[in-house]
């Protein structure tokens, strides 16, 4: 019905809003895991760039949340290849470390992904930019 | 957490940068040859690599529905009702009906009294057999 597994990529308030639970948005985020982990065998597993989880200062060794710390949200790297297309973005386009390791992750997914965002301008600017067919959801 | 969930959410973790040990696993001689026949034509580039990823992939995900019921279960007030899930799944795929969440609501609401927790993409085939009614 809804095609082929989408990867769903968090920016930095979606993923302050999956790990607080009193964030407004909790709930929202938590039915767009929901649906990723619903799509069940596909290796949809949602993703956060690792520059996203440091700006959002999620550490999941925290206990605060301890249960929602231990959801299997990949994280990716910042590796040598990676780190070269982020600076390059920030190059051109004068944007946070956070954004453009976004950037570069999105770059270089090899499925459909979705980034789920509270700056979709920003994002759009950025997957304009790269020009790749990224899809940008609200939060 | 329970413990068991924690064992196997900690195991899961050190999959990457774990060792690596022979296994035996039962399969059915069909799928075992299917698998054979798959790599011999180059569809497939090993049948182990394609059985780990397969059981890992299965492994987070129900690893992933049991952090989120434990989750609900601290918090009842966090979880998404079926409507939200399916428009969720409607955004993530650029899907139209993302478009029509009162459409989407109702077709939740009228189908889980026929369908035993109707996934979210049912619920969407729904939505989009009401659309098509209207």
């Amino acid at each position: 019905m809804t095609g082929a597994p989408v990867r769903l990529v968090l920016d930095n308030e979606a993923v302050q809003a999956l790990r607080d639970a009193s964030h407004r948005k909790h709930r929202k985020t938590l039915a767009f895991v929901e649906a990723a982990v619903s799509r069940g065998r596909g290796g949809a597993a949602p993703v956060v760039p690792a520059a996203v989880r440091v700006e959002a200062a999620w550490d999941r060794r925290a206990p605060g949340a301890a249960t929602i710390n231990r959801l299997r949200v990949a994280d990716v790297v910042l590796d040598r290849p990676g780190a070269d297309r982020a600076a390059a973005l920030v190059a051109a386009l004068r944007i946070s470390v956070a954004d453009a390791h976004l950037g570069a992750v999105v770059a270089t997914i090899p499925v459909p992904c979705t980034v789920l965002t509270s700056d979709v301008d920003d994002v759009r600017r950025i997957a304009a930019h790269l020009d790749v067919p990224v899809r940008v959801v609200g939060l | 957490m329970d413990g068991d969930l924690q064992r196997l959410l900690d195991l899961l973790d050190q999959v990457d940068d774990a060792a690596t040990v022979g296994t035996s696993v039962r399969l059915p001689v069909a799928l075992r040859d299917a698998a054979a026949v798959a790599v011999r034509a180059g569809l497939l580039s090993s049948v182990t690599e394609v059985t780990v990823r397969g059981l890992q992939a299965e492994l987070e995900q129900v690893a992933n529905r049991a952090v989120l019921d434990e989750h609900y279960r601290e918090h009842p007030e966090a979880r998404p009702s079926r409507w939200e899930v399916a428009i969720a799944a409607a955004e993530l795929s650029g899907h139209p009906l993302a478009a029509r969440p009162e459409l989407v609501r109702r077709a939740a609401d009228e189908l889980v009294r026929i369908v035993d927790d109707p996934s979210p993409d049912e619920v969407l085939a729904y939505a989009a057999g009401l659309a098509a009614a209207a």
